[in-house]
């Protein structure tokens, strides 16, 4: 098993009376892409924030590459890059002054190849109010990069984007774990979740309700998987339920039903086709998603 | 180029490109100065006695009361304070650049001040050049300090514009710089002693001009520098301690 790059152990963060985190274990191995999902107010910013070193823990400890964000703050200024939910420069601050700025306080030279990688080439000299939300997000995103980190966490970066802006950010996202750098994303996009991420964990109310690959994650909840098929000779419609395969409705040709065990509803189905001596045109296997799996913690936490 | 300096370079850059900046220090302060001055010394010209140094106490109070504490607050509002910290730029020298460029703009329009008061309305050169310089730095840091306060105490900017308010207007009209602090009724005058631009007026009339006033030179430059110490020391220690509070 891949080095752990950041390990959470009972991390607890209270406001007052309000338990924001309670008590949770992470683990994000080295050079994968993790979410951290959960509904408005599960604690996933205040978990960044105090991996990030902003914000001090009540309980439990952490690393981030080696080192502890409570305790080691220049140290983990150098290992982590950070790109805030809420995040902004000063209106009029050039984005080449911007890059200039963070990497001299970093001791280093400026990263213009970081703005020039993220497509801000032409936008070098624009003031920062003048920037789009898609290039404020790159901007930040260089930015955090500057310093040459080992493990980078993004809050929410493609919120606001639109569909284009959206897409060239989860290509800068993917570069990133192709250079071997650890990525810690806390997202509400559930599809963005499923396509970028390795590993993830849900949280609800302050806890971790689940964590694994977004199959894995899917596959433990009890939703029920979809399929969908058309035959030559429309042998399955009017549509019947049959074995584990419950008949849902029928259009166009095609018929649909729902299963909780996928592989034994295609068999059913297929062995249908075949005894009526039919050939099949088309079939989809969809699972639950992760929004599915995703609102049925979400519902049976609030149930709780 | 060390960080620090470099911070500092852009910082003078940024404020060159903020309308804001150059209305609070520079705009506003010189046209007042062209209006004013062309009317006291009409109509008082024993104004002209100290004309420079008062000008320049309106324009230095005005930038760093009115015009230094907003772009903290607002820093601090919009999270610009976070994502330097995150990116490894320490508060501390934020606030300190902010401090630095402040004292360089109202250096430079107390300067355009002094050279021009002369020219423009015959007013009188100070008798001691260098105590004057030396008033007027511990004055700038002394309002820059009040200025820094009030940006890291108001929560908001509507806030701080009326903290900012609530010591520019006395200042203005207890300090003497409008008129003699002398026709003021007495609370007033005391009530004008809480600011340092009253103490300023006194050190520059003594000291600089070697004009008669109602206390010692040295007392009030005293005063006024105290006054520095002291908002520079609450300023850092409130902004010290809000950055605790996020922590905790």
């Amino acid at each position: 098993m891949a080095e752990a790059a950041i390990t959470v152990q009972g991390l607890i963060k209270r406001y007052g009376p309000t338990t924001a985190v309670n008590g949770i274990d992470l683990e994000v191995r080295k050079g994968e892409i993790f979410g951290l999902l959960g509904p408005n107010g599960a604690g996933k910013t205040t978990t960044l924030e105090c991996l990030e070193g902003i914000r001090k823990a009540d309980g439990g400890r952490m690393t981030v590459d080696g080192c502890n964000p409570q305790s080691d703050g220049k140290e983990l200024r150098r290992r982590l890059g950070v790109q805030l939910q809420s995040s902004s420069l000063p209106d009029t601050m050039h984005a080449d002054e911007a890059m200039s700025l963070v990497c001299a306080w970093h001791g280093l030279q400026p990263r213009f190849d970081l703005l020039r990688g993220f497509g801000l080439e032409t936008s070098l000299k624009k003031q920062y109010h003048a920037l789009s939300t898609g290039q404020k997000r790159r901007l930040h995103l260089a930015l955090a990069l500057a310093g040459g980190p080992a493990v980078v966490v993004l809050d929410e970066p493609t919120a606001g984007l639109d569909v284009q802006g959206r897409a060239q950010l989860h290509d800068a996202i993917r570069a990133l774990k192709a250079e071997g750098i650890t990525i810690l994303l806390a997202t509400h996009d559930m599809a963005e979740a499923e396509t970028l991420c390795d590993r993830l964990a849900i949280m609800i109310h302050g806890n971790v309700a689940a964590v694994g690959t977004p199959v894995q994650v899917t596959a433990a909840g009890h939703g029920e998987t979809r399929i969908i098929v058309r035959t030559m000779n429309g042998s399955l419609l009017p549509g019947l339920s049959m074995g584990s395969a419950r008949f849902t409705k029928a259009s166009e040709g095609y018929g649909e039903w729902m299963c909780s065990d996928a592989a034994a509803g295609v068999i059913d189905l297929l062995r249908k086709v075949q005894t009526a001596g039919d050939t099949v045109e088309d079939l989809r296997v969809e699972r639950p998603s992760l929004e599915e799996r995703f609102l049925e913690l979400v519902e049976g936490g609030e149930h709780k | 180029m060390n960080a620090f300096l470099l911070h500092l370079w852009v910082q003078f850059r940024m404020d060159a490109r903020e309308r804001g900046t150059l209305l609070t220090f520079y705009a506003v302060p010189l046209t007042f100065f062209v209006v004013m001055g062309a009317v006291f010394s009409s109509i008082n010209p024993t104004t002209k006695e100290t004309l420079a140094a008062s000008m320049s106490i309106f324009a230095v109070t005005m930038g760093a009361v009115l015009g230094a504490p907003i772009p903290l607050v607002k820093m601090r509002e919009s999270g610009v304070l976070r994502a330097y910290r995150v990116s490894g730029i320490p508060s501390r020298a934020v606030l300190l650049i902010q401090e630095v460029s402040a004292f360089f703009h109202l250096l430079l329009v107390s300067a355009i001040i002094f050279v021009t008061a002369p020219l423009l309305f015959g007013a009188d050169l100070p008798r001691d050049y260098t105590g004057y310089f030396i008033i007027l730095l511990i004055y700038i840091f002394a309002s820059i300090a009040l200025g820094l306060l009030i940006g890291v105490t108001a929560r908001s900017q509507s806030m701080a514009t009326m903290l900012s308010q609530a010591v520019f207007l006395p200042s203005l009209l207890l300090s003497g710089i409008m008129f003699p602090a002398s026709l003021l009724p007495r609370p007033l005058l005391w009530l004008g002693r809480i600011f340092p631009a009253t103490h300023a007026m006194q050190s520059f009339s003594v000291l600089a001009y070697h004009l008669k006033a109602n206390y010692s030179g040295a007392s009030a430059l005293g005063i006024t520098a105290g006054i520095g110490i002291l908002a520079t020391a609450i300023a850092v220690w409130r902004f010290e301690a809000a950055g605790r509070e996020e922590l905790g």
